[in-house]
């Protein structure tokens, strides 16, 4: 439909060019960028800490302390960045010691009483802070704890068993089928970790955008009425272009934002120093599944648009814009409702609750997202779901459009339910 | 055929009557003045008019046809709250809304030039309505009800709140837009207009239709009541003159009421006995009068 156009192009480009939305959408870029860049700034302002990097302590002990030198054998073997060395001294009060300390170049030191076969004494850290880097506690717990073992073992052990002896025991869980033996791996299929991150992004950022433009939808209803130009857009084109061609108009507008801050993540992951963040997380992208943004995007068009309608009939109804948040409030709820059944078992996707969601037409778009991401979900299951949001989109759109068409000529106090139904049935669309 | 007509058309608000009965005929060409108070249902029968609420009873026809949405590329609608964006730019919401008249762009883009350039004002073109005063935003507001070129147009309380320049303007304005076959449906409860602009009119009071039809012809029914007599020196005993009920002096002469129109002619005589008649005239009603008495006359009841 021409007019439909008109409507849309208008919309859009109203809405593109106001504050807000450049503020919103730049605020949302900037957040994300200094987001993905934290791990890489920090390591940027510790860098100076670091390029003298590795373990520099010391040990103060009797000469010819066994402990002091199965901890100096355990340093060599260290490979972090920098490596760890293992200095000895038989007094504290070694002035060697003392100016090491006070240029710097030794993280700090440790006392070692006597040693006997039940291991080794309490051991305590001077350093010139009062406080262990976390680096420096884990290589002196490690080190002191494989001395401590060797000193007990005595002979009776070799290094390599003593070290077999301190790595951790791997314990892996399997699922029992119901006829008790193990499934194997092909049935067992658990997603994979990035799915849950691509769900956990597709949530936040479609329960925003959703929220964020149906309440522009709102207000731009709103405002309309009471500025009273919707008498003569009333009187121009039909309640029901009007009302579409705004809906599809802001959702325009969201597909900008959406694409806007996907290109902002893109780049910033593309960033030299960021590639690492990926193979860090145990993140693959060729893991991606392409199946799940598809889904995802066909889930975040049918639910807007349901949100949408009901945000642009709630706004007809308002002759204020004061009056708006408050007539929204239940929608809103609604929302979060939405948003947090699936948030919240993102962990467990299977549960019952994101089950019955997952059809609710309100609920369906965002739990469905999380049962195909990460959960146990049917093919048919989806199909279902997404007739039942379809044809609600169908009903509600057609209420939408009958309480628009009434609601923009009501002014004055919020009109009751009563009243609008009566009102309702006065008009054709 | 009548470009517009209304024939027995009601409309009810829950209990109230909002218009009872109201039935005009407006004529290709023709500026039609809807009169009345305030609540007397003018802005319901407009809206019936261009079909933003439907008639409960009654026929609502545009050139013999019922409403229809090819309507809506020729009708033009001022309506009292002046209806624009604040926060766009004249041109944007303008060409917007002459667009959805089913105007192209660049015809509607000439069309909002000509009607600027009609005001004097070129430079709107690129200001926010926000920016502009009340008077100039309403001038907008008939930019937008004219810009694509209605043969329909209707004007609810069109010149409140403009200045008497900006009046003389838009009446030309809308004389023009007559002249050229535009058929103007017109409220206001500004009588002087009326009487400048319109041959037929209706005078509405409580949903109810009080007085219809040509202004002269009306008036004709109404008594001539008051003679004004200007002289060039005093003129004595006007007061006893039967059927004179009130002298009223005045800086060069005198008005006088008269219950019966013989006595004009008593007081004529009267002052040419003693003085020089500069003036007579036997005026009639004027239409504020006799809205008064028709309107104001009732609620006194």
């Amino acid at each position: 439909m021409n007019k439909m156009g008109t409507i849309i192009g208008f919309t859009f480009k109203n809405k593109v060019k106001t504050k807000s939305f450049m503020i919103t959408t730049l605020v949302l870029v900037l957040l994300l960028s200094i987001g993905m860049n934290i791990p890489y700034l920090i390591k940027v302002f510790q860098g100076d800490d670091e390029a003298s990097a590795g373990i520099h302590v010391a040990v103060v002990a009797a000469e010819g302390s066994r402990a002091s030198e199965l901890l100096k054998n355990y340093a060599s073997g260290v490979t972090t960045e920098g490596g760890a060395t293992v200095d000895q001294y038989t007094s504290a009060e070694d002035s060697a010691l003392k100016t090491s300390l006070d240029e710097g170049t030794l993280d700090g030191y440790i006392q070692l009483g006597a040693e006997s076969e039940t291991g080794l004494p309490p051991v305590t850290f001077y350093s010139p802070d009062g406080d262990m880097d976390a680096e420096v506690q884990t290589f002196l717990q490690l080190g002191l704890q494989q001395a401590n073992a060797q000193l007990i073992a005595g002979d009776k052990l070799t290094p390599e068993q003593i070290g077999a002896m301190n790595a951790p025991v791997q314990l892996d869980t399997k699922q029992i089928s119901t006829d008790g033996t193990a499934v194997t791996d092909e049935e067992k299929d658990e997603a994979p970790i990035i799915n849950y991150v691509i769900v956990y992004a597709l949530l936040m950022m479609f329960f925003m955008s959703i929220m964020m433009t149906g309440n522009m939808i709102a207000a731009e209803v709103t405002s309309e009425k009471s500025s009273r130009i919707m008498e003569i857009l009333i009187t121009s084109a039909s309640p029901l272009a009007q009302m579409f061609g705004k809906v599809i108009g802001i959702f325009l507008i969201g597909m900008l934002q959406i694409a806007i801050i996907a290109a902002a993540v893109a780049a910033n992951l593309m960033l030299p120093h960021n590639a690492s963040i990926l193979t860090d997380f145990d993140l693959d992208l060729g893991q991606l599944n392409v199946n799940l943004l598809i889904y995802g995007l066909v889930l975040y068009v049918l639910g807007y648009f349901l949100y949408a309608l009901i945000y642009a009939a709630i706004g007809s109804i308002v002759s204020r814009t004061e009056d708006l948040g408050q007539a929204v409030m239940p929608i809103t709820m609604l929302g979060l409702v939405t948003f947090y059944i699936p948030l919240f078992s993102i962990s467990n996707a299977d549960t019952l609750v994101v089950k019955v969601a997952s059809y609710i037409p309100f609920t369906s778009p965002l739990s469905m997202l999380l049962r195909i991401g990460v959960g146990d979900v049917a093919f048919w299951e989806i199909l279902v779901s997404l007739l039942i949001l379809l044809v609600s989109i169908f009903v509600f759109g057609w209420l939408a459009a009958k309480i628009y068409r009434t609601g923009v000529l009501m002014y004055g106090k919020r009109p009751t339910i009563k009243e609008i139904r009566k009102a309702m049935k006065a008009y054709k669309i | 055929m009548e470009a517009l007509k209304l024939d027995g058309v009601v409309k009810q608000f829950g209990e109230k009557t909002a218009v009872n009965r109201i039935s005009l005929s407006v004529e290709p060409g023709e500026i039609y003045g809807l009169l009345g108070a305030n609540g007397a249902g003018k802005t319901t029968t407009m809206r019936m008019v261009l079909g933003l609420i439907y008639p409960d009873d009654g026929k609502i026809l545009y050139s013999g046809k019922a409403f229809n949405s090819e309507l809506q590329q020729i009708m033009g609608y001022l309506p009292e709250e002046r209806g624009l964006y604040p926060k766009v730019k004249v041109s944007d919401q303008i060409i917007y809304l002459a667009r959805l008249r089913g105007m192209s762009s660049s015809d509607a883009d000439k069309s909002l030039r000509y009607w600027l350039d009609r005001f004097d004002v070129p430079d709107y073109y690129n200001k926010k309505v926000e920016e502009l005063s009340k008077g100039n935003q309403q001038k907008m507001g008939f930019i937008a009800a004219v810009v694509h070129k209605p043969r329909l147009l209707i004007l609810d309380e069109a010149f409140s709140g403009l200045d008497p320049v900006n009046v003389e303007l838009l009446k030309d304005t809308v004389r023009e837009l007559r002249d050229q076959g535009t058929s103007i449906l017109f409220s206001t409860h500004r009588m002087e207009h009326v009487e400048e602009l319109c041959r037929h009119i209706t005078i509405m009071d409580r949903s109810n239709t009080v007085v219809q039809g040509d202004i002269r012809e009306i008036k004709k029914g109404y008594p001539r009541e008051e003679v004004l007599l200007r002289t060039s020196s005093e003129v004595s005993g006007l007061e006893t003159l039967p059927g004179v009920t009130g002298v009223q002096r005045q800086e060069r002469g005198y008005l006088l009421t008269i219950s019966e129109i013989a006595a004009a002619q008593r007081i004529l005589q009267q002052a040419v006995g003693q003085s020089e008649v500069e003036h007579f005239e036997i005026k009639e009603p004027t239409l504020n009068q006799i809205f008064i008495k028709v309107v104001g006359g009732e609620s006194n009841e």
